[in-house]
């Protein structure tokens, strides 16, 4: 049994020895049965007072989870839930005959909801699973850098917001969100144009959760929905979950295609229009001005609602991008979706949306019954840190460092790629959208590519129906210059094996990842 | 422009919550309406160290995303507690979310098609029925017996409607303090099973006992998965941070994965990463006992407080946990009409037709022990009974 002691640490030792005997037990590394050493023993090899171990296994034993017993010493216990687990024979007035029967394992299959069968997004799944996976070098997940995490800065702010007696950052709260944040974001985005006020702003759980809400406000099974293709895969998982029939309207160089939109809303009436304008994921791109007014237009004259999601306005790496749909409009159609996810980091899950006040109050009813508020903690801390004027100070340093990574994925693509594969230069956001040579299928290409331990998210799984087979997203945002180097290099060689041999990718065998794309 | 709202909007309720909420933030009253507890009783120091320690440490994955089911060694530390309390669980069968509340809508969105029925106790807590009234779910009662529920009446009931769900609050119920005796839990666990229909075991209390023996959750009973069981940290470390968890078995956790990743993608990182390292450097046992000493002195001192004001007209339950005292009216009285005239006296309670899932009772009110002070307690009691002057 090893335990190592911090006396750096303000725990109290006791409990640093009970907390480690406790992990021991509790992941069977000292099964049931196991005999720890005896106090006296324990106490003069850890160097500390025989107390200490004492009330260590006091604790220990006021958890279960250890027993002393005359003679043998103190053992831990098996796991309490053996004591009372099948309760036999137990009588209700006439149905004591009924209750002996065999007991059925429970089958949910037969309980989910249609909505429930619908949700199936493999491909989210498997992005957030690959997270902590050391030696691969990850395209996919869209995330920031973690070394420019101000880690340190926020840190002391989390000590500033949790004075003592400040018992306000642990309460309850409105269901909104907390107002001085929305209040900061509202003066926020005033000088990015969009003239809004605190109260026609609430806090999210992350933009994924504005998603849902709306799609619960808005969505019946059978709904039209208007999305550019390629778009967001949560977009299109939630829009997919609802039962929302979605309507795809392809792009070029200036965004959304405004001419086949027109035909679209003249045929049918969607709930809404969800499109990503500014350095869109996954194709980066950034909708003209003009496409923007006539984007608009349309949604005036047929009186279609805009989301407009907006996470990557801020890392532009060029000139600063158009102004976003909801500044340009004048008749209240836009619900805008913003996030601090990108901008800074993602863990805290905080988001937030823009709306005109009848729609708001219905997401904000609809939020309070889906987890009643977004976390106090987090809003306190982050409108601490956006106060002391971090957050503005923060977006120069990335905007400047993920340029360079994006120029570094880019001139290693220049000097790497095979011949075939073509890409694009967004000027802003996180991605790079790939063409890949002719016949080339991505799915087959993420087999090859994982071999050498590198990946990125195969472009079916931004369209709606099966297409996109021969794109692949790749995220320049997490790595440092030198690992998107090696990793285009690794990626390269992948293209190339796979040109080289062009019949065998076919039927080889696949990565879990993949088989969920079909 | 005029915007086309879905057909589920209509049942979602302006609600008594937020209301609640509200009322909680405004200064001067008496307030017996929340379902806070007492703010000074934080744990504000360990929760400050827990993130001093998770930020200083160098890592940046603690402000990253996350998997969608939780930070596994949280899952490991909660499914531990979990044993202890006599529920086989191992850390996949443990899932985190936004608070308990979070752990509601996202089992009513898995298994609540419209017109579904769900079984519960009357009354119940308003969170749960506005969320699955969201899902246009209809509602059956379970008829209670003595502190109870009717355990025949629930076998009949299941037979006859075959409901997609049962929700309970066994222990220390909200609203009304109540507690199911071992051999009804026993019961509920079997016939869960017997008949098929999930239980949702809503237990936010029962840490917060104070007397009577402890109440083992009705999932340490059921032999098979039919119990989800939802827990919290909002009731016993802060509820402001919204951390809550569920048990279940490992097929469904792999579905509410499924659907919590379009909710939200996952719980806050940063905030698993404090409350684990809280869970594992605190004492967190003394921490509770001490919750336990304050709320039993103001529930002790609220109970003789409506013994000294009102008249045996009056009725109220004497729970031996949680928060809430359940208070009836003789029936002539109607405490949504009344309410206005307390606040402007300024004293609050909810309303007990928030809690029924049918409409009809109006005589009974909530009334809250763990979050105003004892001097509030006795000034609160005086001034309700004075208002309500029931003879």
């Amino acid at each position: 049994m090893q335990l190592h002691l911090d006396r750096s640490l303000k725990t109290p030792l006791y409990l640093q020895i009970r907390n480690q005997i406790r992990q021991l037990i509790l992941t069977n590394e000292l099964p049931p049965g196991f005999r720890l050493p005896p106090e006296r023993k324990l106490a003069a090899s850890l160097g500390v007072n025989r107390t200490t171990i004492v009330n260590a296994y006091h604790e220990l034993e006021a958890d279960d989870l250890i027993r002393p017993h005359v003679g043998k010493g103190t053992i831990v216990t098996p796991p309490l839930c053996s004591e009372h687990s099948s309760v036999d024979g137990l009588a209700i007035d006439g149905n004591s005959e009924l209750l002996r029967l065999p007991v059925q394992p429970m089958a949910w299959q037969n309980f989910y909801t249609s909505q429930s069968e619908r949700m199936y997004n493999p491909v989210l799944a498997s992005i957030l699973d690959e997270i902590g996976e050391e030696d691969q070098i990850s395209f996919a997940l869209g995330s920031p850098a973690g070394e420019f995490y101000p880690l340190e800065k926020f840190r002391q702010i989390s000590q500033e917001v949790m004075q003592p007696g400040n018992w306000q950052a642990f309460e309850y709260g409105p269901t909104i969100g907390h107002y001085p944040l929305r209040k900061y974001l509202a003066d926020w985005l005033g000088h990015r144009g969009i003239q809004t006020q605190a109260q026609n702003i609430m806090i999210l759980s992350g933009s994924q959760q504005g998603l849902d809400l709306l799609a619960k406000v808005f969505l019946e099974p059978g709904d039209f929905v208007v999305m550019e293709e390629p778009s967001f895969i949560g977009a299109i998982g939630v829009f997919k979950a609802a039962g929302a029939r979605i309507l795809t309207v392809p792009m070029d160089r200036e965004g959304l295609r405004t001419d086949l939109l027109e035909q679209i809303l003249s045929r049918h009436r969607p709930k809404f229009i969800y499109t990503l304008p500014t350095f869109q994921n996954p194709s980066g791109t950034k909708m003209s001005l003009v496409r923007r007014h006539e984007l608009l237009k349309l949604a005036y004259l047929y009186h279609v609602p805009i989301m407009e999601d907006d996470p990557y306005s801020e890392l532009y790496y060029e000139n600063q991008p158009s102004p976003s749909l909801k500044s340009l409009d004048e008749h209240g159609h836009v619900i805008y979706l913003g996030t601090f996810s990108k901008m800074l980091f993602p863990g805290l899950r905080l988001g937030w949306c823009v709306a005109p006040s009848p729609v708001l109050e219905q997401l904000t009813l609809a939020k309070q019954h889906v987890d009643l508020h977004t976390s106090t903690t987090a809003q306190w801390i982050m409108t601490e840190f956006c106060h002391q004027g971090l957050l503005d100070e923060h977006l120069p340093l990335v905007r400047n460092q993920y340029r360079r990574q994006r120029d570094a994925m880019v001139s290693a693509l220049t000097e790497f790629a095979p011949q075939g594969l073509s890409w694009t230069v967004p000027e802003g956001g996180y991605y790079l959208w790939c063409e890949l040579p002719p016949g080339m299928k991505a799915a087959t290409l993420l087999t090859k590519a994982a071999e050498k331990k590198v990946t990125f998210v195969p472009g079916n799984a931004f369209y709606v129906n099966s297409r996109g087979n021969d794109r692949i997203r790749l995220c320049f945002s997490r790595h440092s210059e030198t690992t998107i180097r090696e990793g285009i290099l690794r990626l390269s060689e992948a293209i190339l094996e796979m040109l080289n041999q062009p019949h065998s990718g076919g039927t080889a065998s696949r990565p879990p990842f993949n088989e969920t794309l079909v | 422009m005029t915007y086309i709202y879905a057909e589920r909007v209509k049942s979602m309720e302006n609600s008594a919550i937020r209301d609640l909420l509200k009322v909680a933030v405004q200064p001067n009253i008496i307030s017996f309406a929340g379902g806070l507890p007492a703010p000074e009783l934080f744990p504000l120091a360990d929760i400050r160290e827990s993130y001093d320690r998770v930020l200083g440490a160098g890592d940046p994955s603690v402000l990253q995303y996350g998997t969608t089911e939780g930070f596994l060694p949280l899952r490991e530390e909660i499914s531990a507690q979990m044993r202890t309390k006599g529920v086989k669980a191992e850390a996949d069968n443990i899932f985190l979310t936004n608070g308990s509340q979070q752990g509601l809508d996202l089992i009513a969105k898995l298994l609540l098609n419209p017109g579904d029925e769900v079984l519960l106790q009357n009354p119940s807590y308003l969170g749960a029925i506005q969320t699955f009234r969201s899902y246009q779910a209809n509602f059956r009662v379970i008829p209670s017996a003595g502190e109870g529920i009717d355990l025949i009446a629930l076998e009949s009931s299941i037979k006859e409607h075959r409901p997609k769900l049962i929700y309970l609050a066994p222990t220390y119920q909200n609203p009304t303090g109540t507690t199911l005796t071992i051999e009804e839990r026993q019961t509920v666990a079997r016939i869960a099973s017997l008949y098929g229909v999930p239980v949702i075991e809503d237990d936010p209390y029962s840490d917060l006992r104070y007397d009577g023996p402890a109440s083992p959750p009705i999932k340490s009973f059921a032999a098979e998965d039919a119990v989800i069981y939802l827990g919290t940290f909002s009731k016993t470390l802060a509820p402001g941070l919204r951390l809550g968890w569920i048990v279940a078995d490992r097929t469904l956790i792999a579905k509410l994965s499924v659907a919590k990743q379009g909710t939200d993608l996952h719980t806050s990182t940063l905030l698993q990463r404090a409350t684990h390292y809280y869970l594992t450097h605190f004492n967190t046992l003394e921490h509770i006992e001490k919750m336990r000493q304050t709320y039993k002195l103001r529930r002790d001192l609220m109970l003789k407080e409506l013994q000294k004001s009102f008249s045996t007209q009056v009725k109220w339950t004497e729970p031996s946990g949680g928060m809430f005292i359940w208070l009836t009216l003789p029936e002539s009285y109607d405490t949504l009409k009344l309410l206005p005239r307390v606040e402007a006296a300024n004293v609050s309670y909810v309303p007990g037709a928030h809690f029924f899932a049918h409409e009809g009772i109006h005589s009974n009110m909530r009334l809250n022990f763990s979050n105003p002070t004892p001097l509030q307690i006795k000034q609160g009691i005086k001034l309700l009974a004075e208002i309500l002057a029931v003879n």
